[in-house]
């Protein structure tokens, strides 16, 4: 070992003058900067190339309160991040984690809101795929819809009917709806005037599915209805309106308009489906982030000491204020313009 | 000394975080206040915009790195503005009629809403 010269000169450091890590956090910024302006470029393109893009927030659900809410927790979020970097530089340790600790609550919010708008677009089928542009469309969902809630309800009354031992013999083939209707229909001729209640109450739903002669509205059923409904649906002349009036009618009614609560409301909305692909791929990418994010302060808050996360700390709040960066651009652009 | 600036730089933190919330504030109010469709987009790009550079400049320290920067962020700006604009001739302006049906029915829907209401109130004469 030869003894160092006082004057040493010191060794060389290659590379930039900043940690391999914050290096790294920056290459991948990079490229997540190219990510997200994929989206948004996109998004924006697809808007200017379709007039009548849906704009009208009674018709998307969009909520710019809820946004704005949001933006203020993010931008807050990304203001107590730089706090905490601060205090990390300063060795206030402890500072450090209770703004880290405000960090990861004020994130659980967001989320929390950005659940709620994302529960109000599920509520009203604003999904990608599943919304009607035209009224036809509408008609054609309404139908499908309903098809579906009364296969529901035919498979909860032979369920009961079952239980209740009040079929003769079993309908063949068992999968049969036609059969399965009429078997419901001689079982409540079998049922009624039962002195259970149960059994005499099921006689009354087993009506449901009876089918009437249709000259005569006051002995309509409701699955005479939903089939008159049906046959408009299928003409494809009977206005929209006149086929929303119906649905109401089904819905309203006290025995069994329950049956028909699945049914949304039609309100066909032009580009509807390329404008939810584009909110939730945006928004949903931008959630995902949130959660690494919250990965990454919680990797930090499970440490019993905060020194040597220095770095950590710095990059992570890189990466959480860039989270913040694409939302300052998704809020004007979904919520606002 | 790289530590030194980081010492003063700390009262700003607050103030960027004060523009921040008036920024914010400014684009909810052009949602509010009824402007001109093309002054809002402009009105709310432009915050977004100023909105972005604090925070990359402030919060990300950007204003306080070295030349690095410019190299690390100049490929993956131009690369992040190819896609849009590649997208932009056919897609956003298109200079041929699109055919999509579903805008025409679009269009006889509104004249239908249009003929309801003008039935509901003033019956016109047709």
């Amino acid at each position: 070992m030869s003894h160092a010269p006082s004057h040493a000169v010191p060794p060389i450091k290659m590379g930039l003058a900043i940690p391999n890590s914050k290096l790294c956090m920056w290459l991948f910024l990079g490229t997540e900067i190219m990510f997200f302006t994929a989206f948004i470029g996109t998004y924006m393109v697809l808007r200017l190339g379709s007039k009548g893009w849906p704009t009208d927030p009674e018709v998307t659900h969009i909520r710019v309160a809820a946004g704005g809410i949001n933006t203020f927790v993010l931008i807050l979020s990304s203001y107590f991040v730089v706090v905490a970097h601060e205090a990390m530089s300063l060795k206030n340790f402890e500072k450090a984690r209770a703004f880290l600790k405000w960090t990861f609550a004020l994130a659980v919010v967001f989320l929390g809101i950005k659940s709620y708008e994302y529960y109000g677009k599920i509520d009203h089928d604003i999904l990608p795929g599943h919304i009607a542009e035209n009224d036809q469309q509408a008609k054609y969902k309404v139908l499908k819809e309903s098809e579906k809630a009364v296969a529901w309800r035919l498979d909860q009354l032979v369920s009961k009917a079952k239980s209740l031992n009040a079929f003769e013999k079993l309908p063949e083939p068992a999968n049969d709806p036609s059969k399965l209707r009429k078997a419901l229909v001689d079982a409540a001729g079998k049922l009624k005037g039962s002195d259970k209640p149960a059994e005499a109450a099921a006689a009354e739903e087993f009506k449901e599915f009876d089918e009437p002669d249709a000259a005569d509205p006051s002995k309509s059923t409701m699955f005479s209805r939903f089939k008159a409904m049906k046959k408009d649906i299928q003409s494809e002349t009977v206005p929209l309106s006149e086929i929303q009036h119906q649905l109401e009618g089904l819905k309203s009614n006290e025995q069994w308009g329950f049956v028909f609560k699945s049914v949304h409301e039609p309100h066909p909305i032009l580009y509807g489906n390329i404008f939810a692909s584009c909110y939730f791929l945006m928004t949903g990418f931008h959630a995902l982030h949130v959660i690494i994010g919250m990965i990454l302060f919680a990797i930090v808050l499970k440490q019993p000491k905060l020194e040597g996360w220095h770095d950590f700390v710095e990059n992570s709040g890189l990466y959480w204020h860039f989270v913040d960066l694409v939302w300052i651009f998704l809020f004007p652009l979904l919520y606002i313009v | 000394m790289h530590d030194d600036h980081s010492h003063h730089e700390h009262p700003k933190y607050a103030l960027i975080f004060a523009a921040l919330c008036v920024f914010t504030l400014i684009s909810i109010m052009a949602d509010v206040v009824q402007l001109p469709y093309a002054v809002k987009v402009v009105a709310v790009l432009s915050v977004a915009t100023c909105k972005a550079l604090c925070v990359l400049a402030w919060f990300m320290h950007l204003k306080f790195e070295r030349a690095w920067k410019y190299v690390l962020l100049a490929p993956t700006t131009i690369l992040a503005l190819g896609l849009p604009l590649a997208l932009m001739p056919d897609v956003g302006e298109h200079y041929y009629t699109q055919e999509v049906p579903q805008m025409d029915d679009y269009a006889e829907h509104l004249e239908h809403r249009k003929h309801a209401a003008e039935h509901h109130g003033e019956a016109e004469p047709e």
